[in-house]
């Protein structure tokens, strides 16, 4: 490269290649301009000075240069292999790809290029291609030992397991008896736990084991090669060996649940539900209990026993194991006993005997028994509970997080922010209650007194917030959410669309990885780092903030932005004259805001390059309450992309399958909404949404006009093939299945609730039939336990929705009021409904306390609070949108 | 709590309580640099109780693990014989239990048993005198400096330093003298008192610039050459 210059320039060349790998990129420059000045239509200079200019932040210039240098060279496989790189930088990894081959037809045994190939092989899961490169490389350079494995792993990820192993023996074959040196010892042993994994994927059990003993001095790492074998033991049904290997590693970590696991299938004593006969629980309690001998300090050999036994020796074991973590006053004990909590004859008659005696708070004040009162909605026993702790021991911070935990259960949203804020002024070095406190004020949708709060730990510098740039996920999610129920979609999508980039990010993290780990050779944590990409979109995060995103673009398609269509009508109203100067007036403002903006986006880079030639003065956000977000042209095309992400990654969600329902009813997709529909009732046919979206569906097919063109023939005949299938339906009217859903669920609120919707939807004239259904439904008490009191089924964020979909669909005012009403005395807490409790009341006994907090007052303002427990609510955010 | 290994697929809920607890927070390549470059040595501690026994019988209704507590750990890159406690953080909500003082363990047995490692240094905000108490009652560290300003709230740090080879002598004898290992020491109260309330971190290195300093010079410059360079 470089060849056609005289050997002055040909040298700059060269030094200009340096400098960008060394990330001198000024020196760089220099060495470009000097041979442009002879040469200036030097395509490989021009090209490396684009990609020079490319990282220090010039992106237009550079692909300008790159382009043009290109063009006056496209026999260059250098300009070919600048030019993917340029893309590769932009994350335009199809077209890098395009380009690297491009210039590999030109010098077909480029190292460099294949290599960097391979990587963007790797990054978008091209693993014949990975393949393929891999090999080229490893014939290329066979004395590499990147090579070897390269091409092994690659094998490995295009699920042909036994050719990798073929191909790391074939290796092992290259190195002479004393390998490894010294300090390639943790190398060379990873890469034999790698290839004895690959054995163990390919079912070669036995000579798995055989390897790994042969092997067992060139091993470094003697915990995995533990863990590995006994792995493989087990599966080999050699158990007796296997529990001998159980007990070498249980010393080493006594609190390794799957050690335990582990030992108990060794000792035929294992069940997936931890329901054992008696005989074998007597033989699981005398194990249990010698190796409680053996492990005093571990807590799992005490916790493990209370999921198998039963009846005395239960109480016995759980005095034993909460006795000391009760007077302790361990917070997480009844989260680490709440499965336990539904078996009869467990903690619950733990709870009546001990509670009992305990009283609710032992001596030293701690909070134990709330929870119990929480778990089953007797808010006002578990706060009277919480109160006279916080009486006796006013200094207990965590009794003031509960308490507000407990409103907002209780469905006091402002009250449980305010005590949060309060819980969180009595320690304010300690993160976690402040998070606990935002995370309460979000609720309550106190957005701005949230970040307020949030950024007191996260100021950096001249920074004033780096949450996003730490990928705060639950904070911008929780904003989000709130944005959403306040109406505001612009910021809603803005935080939405924040968290769906911290996942592009990481999905773009792993590209370094691709070649560090097979240098580190840290393979087997490499494979499970990559298993773990594959399936990072359906993470809940990602699932939340997709569905708020597409939930965002819904309510915009259904109510767009007023902007344009008010400003229309406010002009309107002016005679035309005026109307045209208005408009004037209004375009040469919003270019001034737009001049200022830039030209404040253009000194802040500025100050911040002058100072060390890299820019540490972030860019202006040009969009800060997500305005632009809200322009775009086609809502339902944008929720689209998110909805296909979900359904790629999570199509076992029913949320999934109502977003899709609801966005492919909008776009008049019928066949792809029939197809969520049916996802639906795989899922759950018995779920209230459902059914909502059966009668829905079929209403309006029968509503669509008799079809005219062959496409709409085509989806008629298959909607008409389909609907016999559906087995709610068979050849019964709609009318029908509603009635036959609703004698199915006739206890249910939330069922009752969805058909009393469905029958207004299909006969709007029976409406106050459709009300009545729904008010006539009872708050059964639930069965009795123990001694405590009487508590209602109905949860209150069912009756929120209930209460919404009263006003909202069916339009009654005076049915809501009635709601309200009797809502209000189940949930005396509820702000929604003003219950006598409530801070919404003035009277309520909250609002009788005044209090101050630090970080400005508290706004316990109730009022919108209550929409939040619909949050990520499926249907219910659609209540207000109809089809 | 089960105490385990960390997984690439723990690392966002290990960000999660990260960023939940403590003041210093670092990207999620940061957590991959560690995971994939001393896999050994990162621990998390897991709440099942709503898991495990559950999660086999339905995989849908299956939850991510609840990551209470993680040590995030690493080997010096300038020197391979001292490892370095990157942080360590227990939830509010599983304080008392002793914990943190067995991700650390678990993690230091890891740099001396895999890695070879002499001693293994952190640091330490000199108010926090919970993990203070942790690292030199319980864990044996010793206070080497105060490092001024160490945090990007002004704060000082202590740096601590505990001597492996000598730690590992003593557990070597305990767990050869019949499996007796460390009774004494672990049992009790103040195990917990003493993993109230612990952190340690990088700080202005740590965050920005972490995995661009750390990860990128080490990693990137394969991808950054070009052909026949």
């Amino acid at each position: 490269m470089g060849a056609s210059l005289p050997p002055k320039e040909a040298n700059l060349f060269k030094l200009i290649v340096k400098s960008y790998e060394t990330k001198q990129y000024k020196k760089g420059l220099k060495a470009a301009d000097a041979i442009l000045k002879k040469f200036p239509d030097h395509g490989e200079t021009l090209a490396m000075k684009g990609l020079t200019l490319n990282c220090m932040d010039r992106k237009s210039e550079a692909y300008e240069l790159v382009r043009q240098g290109l063009k006056n060279d496209l026999k260059s496989h250098v300009c070919w292999h600048v030019y993917g790189l340029l893309y590769r930088s932009d994350r335009e990894y199809r077209e890098a790809i395009k380009c690297y081959r491009n210039a590999l037809r030109i010098d077909p045994d480029n190292i460099e290029i294949l290599r960097d190939l391979s990587l963007l092989q790797a990054q978008m899961r091209d693993l014949t291609g990975f393949v393929e490169t891999r090999q080229q490389l490893l014939s290329l350079k066979p004395n590499h030992r990147m090579n070897w494995i390269g091409f092994a792993v690659a094998h490995h990820l295009n699920s042909n397991a036994s050719k990798a192993v073929e191909i790391l023996e074939a290796y092992e074959g290259t190195l002479e008896d004393d390998y490894p040196p010294d300090n390639e010892r943790c190398e060379h042993g990873e890469m034999l736990l790698y290839k004895i994994s690959l054995l163990e994927e390919c079912g070669f059990l036995e000579r798995a084991v055989e390897e790994l003993h042969k092997k067992e001095s060139k091993i470094v790492d003697k915990l995995a090669y533990k863990e590995q074998e006994v792995s493989l033991l087990l599966k080999l049904g050699r158990l007796a060996e296997g529990g001998k290997l159980y007990r070498e590693l249980l010393p080493m970590n006594p609190d390794n649940y799957r050690y335990y696991e582990g030992l108990q299938k060794c000792v035929g004593l294992y069940s997936e539900n931890a329901q054992f006969p008696p005989d074998e629980i007597d033989r699981l309690d005398a194990l249990y209990k010698s190796l409680g001998q053996e492990y005093k300090w571990s807590s799992a050999v005490k916790r493990i026993p209370l999921d198998f036994l039963q009846g005395n020796r239960f109480m016995e074991a759980a005095e034993n194991y909460i006795r000391p973590l009760l007077t302790k006053g361990v917070p997480s004990l009844f989260s680490d006993l709440s499965p336990l909590y539904d078996h009869p004859g467990k903690v619950g008659r733990y709870s009546g005997a001990t509670y009992a005696q305990l009283g609710a708070f032992n001596k030293d004040n701690r909070p134990i028994p709330w929870k119990h009162y929480d778990r089953r909605g007797q808010y006002d026993i578990a706060l009277s509970k919480i109160d006279e702790a916080i009486e006796h021991t006013p200094t207990v911070i965590d009794l003031y997080s509960i308490k507000s935990r407990i409103l907002k259960h209780a469905g006091d949203l402002a009250a449980a922010a305010a005590l949060a804020d309060e819980a969180r002024c009595m320690d304010l070095a300690d993160r976690y209650i402040n998070s606990d406190c935002v995370k309460r004020m979000l609720q309550a949708d106190q957005v701005a007194l949230a970040e307020k709060t949030a950024v007191l730990f996260t100021k950096d510098g001249d920074q004033h917030n780096n949450l996003h740039d730490m990928q705060c996920m639950w904070y911008e999610l929780a904003s989000g959410e709130s944005y959403f129920r306040q109406g505001d979609l612009g910021r809603a999508l803005k935080k939405f669309l924040a968290v769906e980039k911290h996942y592009a990010d990481i999905t773009e993290d792993q590209f370094d990885f691709h070649s560090y780990c097979l240098r580190k050779m840290t393979l087997r944590a490499y494979v499970e780092m990559l298993r773990f990409q594959d399936r990072l979109h359906s993470h809940a995060y990602f699932h939340k903030a997709a569905a708020g995103a597409i939930r965002c673009y819904v309510k915009l398609h259904d109510s767009p932005p007023k902007s344009t269509a008010e400003e229309d009508d406010d002009m309107s109203k002016l005679p035309p004259s005026q109307k045209k100067k208005m408009r004037q007036k209004l375009r040469k403002a919003e270019a001034r805001a737009k001049k200022e903006a830039e030209e404040k986006h253009e000194e802040s880079s500025a100050a911040g390059a002058s100072k060390s030639g890299k820019r540490h003065v972030k860019p202006v956000d040009p969009d800060p309450h997500g305005d632009k977000l809200l322009q775009v042209e086609d809502p339902l095309l944008e929720a689209t992309k998110y909805l296909k992400l979900l359904q790629k990654n999570s199509p076992n969600s029913l949320e999934t399958q109502l977003l899709s329902f609801e966005l492919n009813m909008r776009k008049q997709k019928i066949l792809l909404a029939f197809q969520a529909l049916k996802q639906l009732l795989r899922l759950d046919a018995e779920h209230p949404d459902s059914h909502r979206c059966l009668i829905k569906f079929f209403h309006k097919a029968r509503s669509m006009a008799a079809p005219v063109t062959d496409t709409e023939k085509l989806i008629w005949s298959v909607l008409e093939a389909e609907r016999p299938t559906i087995s709610q339906l068979h050849e019964k009217s709609l009318i029908e299945g509603n009635k036959i859903f609703l004698e199915k669920h006739k206890d249910s609120l939330m069922h009752r609730a969805a058909v009393a919707e469905m029958l207004f939807v299909l006969e709007p004239d029976r409406k106050l039939e459709a009300i009545k259904l729904i008010e006539e439904s009872t708050n059964n008490v639930m069965p009795k336990k123990g001694a405590l009191g009487p508590v209602g089924e109905w949860k209150l964020k069912d009756c929120i929705a209930v209460h919404k979909l009263l006003g909202a669909l069916l339009n009654d005012n005076e049915a809501q009021l009635r709601w309200k009403v009797r809502c209000a005395e189940y949930f005396p807490y509820s702000t929604y409904f003003e219950g006598s409790r409530s801070s919404a009341m003035p009277n309520s006994a909250y609002n009788k306390t005044n209090r101050n907090s630090e970080n400005g007052s508290a706004n316990h303002s109730g009022g919108e609070t209550a929409d939040s427990l619909a949050s990520n609510g499926k249907l219910e955010a659609f209540v207000d949108l109809t089809i | 709590m089960d105490i385990r290994l960390l997984r690439s697929s723990d690392i966002p809920n290990v960000q999660l309580a990260n960023l939940t607890n403590l003041p210093e927070n670092y990207f999620l390549k940061y957590y991959l640099y560690h995971a994939l470059s001393w896999p050994q040595l990162s621990y998390v501690a897991v709440d099942v109780s709503s898991l495990e026994y559950n999660a086999s019988s339905n995989p849908y209704t299956s939850k991510p693990p609840k990551i209470v507590g993680y040590v995030l750990a690493k080997i010096d890159e300038d020197n391979n014989q001292t490892g370095h406690i990157t942080s360590l953080s227990v939830m509010r909500t599983h304080r008392r239990l002793g914990l943190a003082e067995k991700l650390m363990r678990q993690s230091t047995r890891a740099m001396r048993e895999y890695y070879n490692a002499r001693d293994v240094s952190l640091h330490v905000r000199c108010s926090n005198q919970a993990a203070i108490g942790l690292y030199t009652e319980r864990l044996g560290f010793a206070r080497e400096k105060v490092e001024s300003k160490y945090y990007a709230d002004g704060e000082d740090a202590f740096s601590m330093k505990l001597d492996l080879v000598s730690a590992f002598k003593d557990e070597e004898k305990a767990a050869e003298g019949e499996g007796e290992k460390t009774d004494g020491v672990d049992e009790g109260g103040e195990v917990g008192e003493a993993g109230k309330k612990e952190e340690k971190k990088t700080v202005k290195v740590g965050r920005q610039l972490g995995v661009q300093s750390l990860v990128e010079n080490v990693v990137q410059k394969p991808s950054q050459q070009v052909a026949g360079a």
